[in-house]
């Protein structure tokens, strides 16, 4: 890994098994001294083969697939994925499952963006922030399980609708942990504002401008946070955004403090936005009838995940599997920033800023295999793959 | 006319001489099919309309069809999709990449953040994207079999083969 052309470089080789992150990515950082002159990274540690793996699967089972690429927005990647199928089908969800979609989306943004504020805030050495944070969001935890039975998977997809309803008595308790994540959150937004120790941490460091960060195709909080206005929420409305949008929340310094304020913000415009939709639900059905084969076709479909904009192709050919799913995830769009922003800053200041765009490593490697020494790739049964693990971690 | 369509029409006029084919399945989406020798071209001349942002690059496998009585047989390919989002439109380049010269150019010099789909391009598809700068492996590990293309339709998963199985037993 050593640099031929270069003279006294000297690479610090960061990972798989990583201080910074809890997820394995590997990067070569080249430096002078204590400034970075270049970065490299090498992705797919946790490449799974969910894109191989879902042309094998039926559509419904291919929703439980989806909803576990990621860990943390794992009802985006099912609402994406449902989005697409729903219309190949030719079909609409009713307006009340898109109520609840549009509902489970935004907790699900608030968990994600409060979970990032404590990766980040640890990363930059603010243990305190760090630990607040996480306990201030067991209450959107504890709202997501409310509603669906569970704090990770919440499920809440099925092709045509929706699983469950939110009543009345839920909306109300709903309400009320919003209530106490928003003072919460416009506690943190002063803490980000005027903490000193925390400013001088991020303030110009890791800067984009919106030109750089359009070139290089970033999304979600990180560009808005250099002044992008891309938002699919905004864009392109998919769920009741038409009739319940959200507040573009954008920035333009581009720098780390302004991804902190981005994120922090938009915890509060998705708490707006939830009140709105739980004071204005339509009545109706949670679900419409899905055929078992779905027609041929081809189709695209985009959401806003926390982490920016999230790309599905989905082709069907007439079957009751799909032929290809492709999946395009926000992090993936991110990486390239992190190579052009990293130079000129001191290696301390990496985990910060490669906290700073909220990297999901899950999310970006999802396709592999077994390996082995000669021409053919060796094939291993469920058996064997399971026999294999039993005597490695004997 | 609307900004959809507004949008959809302005990326059909800056494509205008590379344009094979085209279609609008949805107000939304802009298909085009070009050749594959126009990609970059195609590519620049959107970046310098300032028309949209590169969203993915997707391959599909699509062997060739079993030939009916009297037809000539048809040829394996891998499609290329090049999606670019502007707005509420998304536009998709299309190209025809035959397995017997898979090869397309590559857009990092317009740009840089293309490598990473075009390195999957090249470890999941064995489509030979032609000077992207980084060709070290992104997704597979490294002992990895060189000339085995995991997202081919010829690559069995194992649980393919397992169910298979099951069918002869039963």
């Amino acid at each position: 890994m050593t640099d031929q052309s270069g003279v006294n470089k000297f690479v610090v080789p960061i990972g798989p098994q990583h201080p910074a992150l809890k997820e394995p990515g590997h990067f070569d950082f080249t430096v002078d001294g204590e400034i970075v002159t270049g970065a490299s990274i090498r992705l797919g540690y946790v490449h799974r083969g969910i894109e191989k793996g879902a042309e094998d699967r039926t559509w419904t089972q291919n929703i439980y697939l989806m909803e576990r690429i990621c860990g943390i927005c794992s009802h985006v990647h099912a609402s994406s994925y449902a989005l697409g199928v729903e219309n190949l089908a030719d079909l609409v969800s009713p307006p009340r499952s898109k109520a609840i979609r549009q509902i489970m989306a935004e907790l699900e943004r608030i968990h994600s963006h409060m979970l990032w504020l404590g990766v980040a805030a640890h990363e930059g050495g603010f243990d305190a922030l760090f630990m607040y944070s996480w306990r201030d969001r067991e209450t959107v935890m504890d709202l997501l399980e409310k509603v669906s039975g569970n704090r990770v998977h919440y499920s809440a997809n099925v092709l045509g609708g929706v699983k469950f309803d939110i009543t009345p008595e839920l909306a109300d308790e709903i309400r009320m942990g919003l209530d106490i994540l928003e003072e919460r959150n416009r506690h943190y937004l002063n803490i980000i504002m005027n903490d000193e120790t925390l400013i001088a941490r991020t303030r110009g460091i890791g800067t984009m401008s919106k030109e750089t960060v359009e070139r290089l195709g970033a999304v979600g909080p990180t560009a808005r946070a250099s002044g992008s206005e891309r938002d699919l929420r905004l864009d392109a409305p998919y769920c009741l955004y038409k009739e319940f949008p959200v507040k573009l929340v954008n920035h333009s310094a581009g720098d780390l403090h302004a991804r902190f304020i981005v994120r922090t913000e938009e915890v509060i415009e998705s708490i707006r936005n939830i009140r709105l939709v739980l004071d204005n639900m339509p009545e109706g059905e949670l679900t419409v009838r899905v055929p078992r084969r779905i027609p041929a076709g081809e189709v695209y479909s985009r959401v806003e995940a926390p982490r920016g904009e999230l790309f599905y192709f989905i082709v069907s050919g007439g079957g009751e599997k799909p032929e290809r799913v492709k999946v395009r995830t926000p992090s993936l769009c991110n990486w390239g920033t992190i190579t052009a922003v990293a130079v000129g800053h001191k290696l301390a200041d990496m985990p910060m800023i490669l906290a700073g765009i909220d990297p999901c490593f899950s999310c970006n490697d999802r396709l592999v295999t077994v390996r082995r020494n000669h021409h053919e790739p060796q094939v291993w049964s469920w058996e064997q793959l399971r026999r294999y693990g039993v005597e490695y971690y004997k | 006319m609307n900004d959809v369509d507004t949008t959809a029409q302005s990326a059909l006029d800056i494509l205008a001489p590379y344009i094979l084919e085209t279609s609008r399945p949805i107000p939304r989406r802009v298909d085009v099919r070009i050749k594959v020798d126009d990609l970059v071209p195609a590519v620049k001349a959107l970046l310098d309309a300032n028309w949209g942002y590169l969203v993915a690059i997707t391959g599909i496998d699509r062997p060739a069809v079993q030939p009916t009585e009297g037809e000539p047989e048809g040829e394996d390919h891998i499609e290329v999709l090049y999606s670019i989002g502007q707005g509420p439109v998304c536009l998709f380049l299309r190209l025809m990449v035959p397995y017997s010269a898979p090869q397309v150019q590559s857009v990092c010099g317009l740009i840089p953040s293309a490598t990473l789909y075009e390195r999957e391009l090249m470890e999941l598809f064995g489509v030979d994207v032609v000077g992207t700068p980084d060709r070290r492996r992104l997704i597979v590990a490294e002992e990895f079999p060189e000339g085995i293309y995991p997202m081919r339709k010829s690559f069995k998963a194992a649980r393919t083969m397992s169910s298979d199985e099951d069918e002869v037993r039963e």
